[in-house]
């Protein structure tokens, strides 16, 4: 008797158990696609300098290049184009006001020289015409659902030409590789090894260079995955008419 | 010597000697016999270095005679404490063929008839895995296809090669880096091979190939990439003139996604030793126990 009332209880306990996690399984909300865009690095841990920038790179090609949120004409005069001024090492030298924003942070004179005269263009409408090479200063497609889009993820953000990886480690485009490995640890791993990416020359070291490719030897940084490609032709047999039209 | 004996021992000779010619024609048309001293060259395990260095000469006059261009005939050999892997990449190939036309280029495979190495199978994403509903055909206007993986095929190099058993006269054996070879010069072409390999990695030289003479690629290899015969086969010799050397393979150099790897299996930093110990590797056709040295893998 005392053995099937021991038997009864912990059936009890048992089922009393599983009842309350079915019961937390209902409950709990099955999710509902996305859900939100989660920050792919913490807000607090990036070196943003403090100004006011008004607009990213990626909501500039987001809204299709349209400056016209840029609020330029809070300051300039849409009929009086701005001076651009150089100093001696033929970069441009920017306001204070615009050392924040986006374009302030490239080299300009990488395209530009000083007595080019650039001229900001307007519309019929007053509205700056971005240059078409402009436009593609970050044309992102990093990452689904546009979670890093943002170029400070990547670039520090006083030195466009710098990167900094997650740890901190502040480093040069050539050697991207490293600021990969931060999200993408399990490609990188394979790729130290050889089993991802590219090698070149020799298999043998002794007998000569093995060249190891880097991530952005093949991907784009800012658009990694791979564009289609145009394949080589078909085999064909040998009475083929491509071949022998005859 | 009567006039009668000396008319009749003529007329005997005259149509004896005629009847052996007739009897011999055929010989004539063996195309690919230049001299006497290809028709008598030894095998080449048989060959001592001197004699391959006849030969090597005297192959590099044939090729300059047949395509205007003076080669480089090297015989390659297996360096010792080597085993050759190949692995590719299932997860990464496009289907986009640039190794196919790597391959051609650089092992002097004829432009028309038409041979290729390595045929790439679209294959239908659909888990069933079928190679009979495979297509090597396709054209479309870019690679990938959504709804399709793609599964090139070449030699697989067996460890156990059902094509060396069957040769009837010891035309192709394995090397001692894992290499299948093929000697040219002893190959009577009997396709017992090409009907053996379970991959359909062999090719035969119906016709004479064709070349064109800036396309000659004039880094050759005796066993390798010289020039075939009409009448011979011929198959992927995992780039021996560039691998005995250390270097990748040609189509392991342009795959433009990295898909194809190769190296030492001895070597435990290799990348196919990192590939075999940590990836999900297979081998077609396991069932038929050629244990294949070419592996597929998965990046998952």
């Amino acid at each position: 008797m005392e053995t099937e009332r021991k038997t009864q209880v912990v059936l009890a306990v048992l089922t009393m158990g599983f009842a309350a996690l079915a019961i937390n399984f209902v409950r709990v909300p099955a999710r509902a696609g996305v859900e939100k865009r989660a920050p792919l690095i913490l807000p607090g841990s990036l070196a943003i300098v403090p100004g006011t920038i008004r607009v990213s790179a990626a909501q500039l090609v987001a809204s299709g290049g349209d400056a016209s949120g840029l609020q330029c004409y809070a300051c300039h005069d849409a009929k009086k184009p701005p001076e651009i001024r150089y100093d001696a090492n033929h970069r441009v030298v920017l306001p204070k006001e615009h050392l924040d924003l986006i374009y302030g942070m490239r080299n300009c004179s990488e395209c530009h020289t000083p007595d080019e005269g650039v001229k900001i263009e307007y519309n019929a409408d007053g509205v700056v015409i971005i240059p078409d090479a402009h436009r593609n200063l970050a044309h992102m497609a990093h990452g689904r659902y546009l979670r890093n889009e943002d170029c400070f993820n990547c670039h520090v953000s006083t030195q466009l030409d710098h990167l900094h990886t997650p740890e901190g480690l502040v480093v040069g485009l050539d050697q991207a590789t490293q600021l990969c490995a931060g999200c993408h640890g399990t490609q990188y791993r394979d790729w130290e090894s050889g089993a991802h990416g590219r090698r070149n020359g020799y298999w043998k070291s002794s007998a000569g260079p093995t060249v190891r490719q880097e991530c952005t030897s093949c991907h784009d940084p800012h658009a990694p995955a791979f564009t289609p490609l145009i394949p080589m032709p078909a085999p064909h047999s040998l009475h083929d008419p491509r071949r022998n039209p005859s | 010597m009567t006039r009668r004996s000396f008319l009749r021992t003529s007329t005997v000779l005259a149509t004896g000697a005629a009847a052996i010619a007739a009897g011999l024609a055929p010989l004539r048309k063996i195309g690919h016999y230049s001299s006497v001293e290809e028709f008598l060259q030894k095998q080449y395990k048989e060959l001592s270095p001197a004699e391959m260095k006849v030969v090597l000469t005297r192959i590099e006059g044939e090729v300059e005679r047949q395509y205007g261009i003076r080669p480089h005939v090297r015989d390659y050999k297996p360096m010792s404490g080597v085993q050759f892997v190949y692995a590719l990449n299932l997860s990464r190939c496009v289907g986009c063929r640039k190794c196919v036309h790597a391959c051609v280029a650089e092992n002097n495979q004829s432009r028309n008839p038409e041979i290729q190495y390595i045929r790439v199978v679209k294959l239908p994403n659909d888990g069933s895995f079928d190679l009979e509903s495979g297509d090597v055909n396709y054209t479309p206007k870019s690679v990938p296809e959504a709804g399709f993986f793609y599964m090139p095929i070449q030699c697989h190099q067996c460890h156990n090669p059902p094509c060396v058993t069957v040769c009837p006269v010891k035309a192709t054996w394995q090397e001692a880096d894992g290499i299948t070879v093929i000697d040219y010069n002893w190959c009577i072409g009997c396709r017992y091979c090409e009907a053996a390999c379970p991959y359909f990695a062999r090719r035969f030289n119906f016709a004479t190939p064709s070349i064109p003479k800036e396309q000659i690629n004039p880094k050759m290899s005796y066993l390798g990439n010289r020039p075939r015969y009409k009448g011979v086969m011929e198959k992927c010799h995992f780039c021996i003139q560039r691998t005995r050397e250390g270097r990748y393979p040609a189509c392991v150099e342009v795959c433009p996604t990295g898909s194809r790897k190769f190296g030492n299996i001895l070597d435990p930093d290799s990348e196919v030793s990192y590939i075999l110990k940590n990836k999900r590797v297979f081998v077609l056709k396991e069932e038929l126990g050629t244990h294949p040295r070419f592996f597929y893998y998965f990046d998952i």
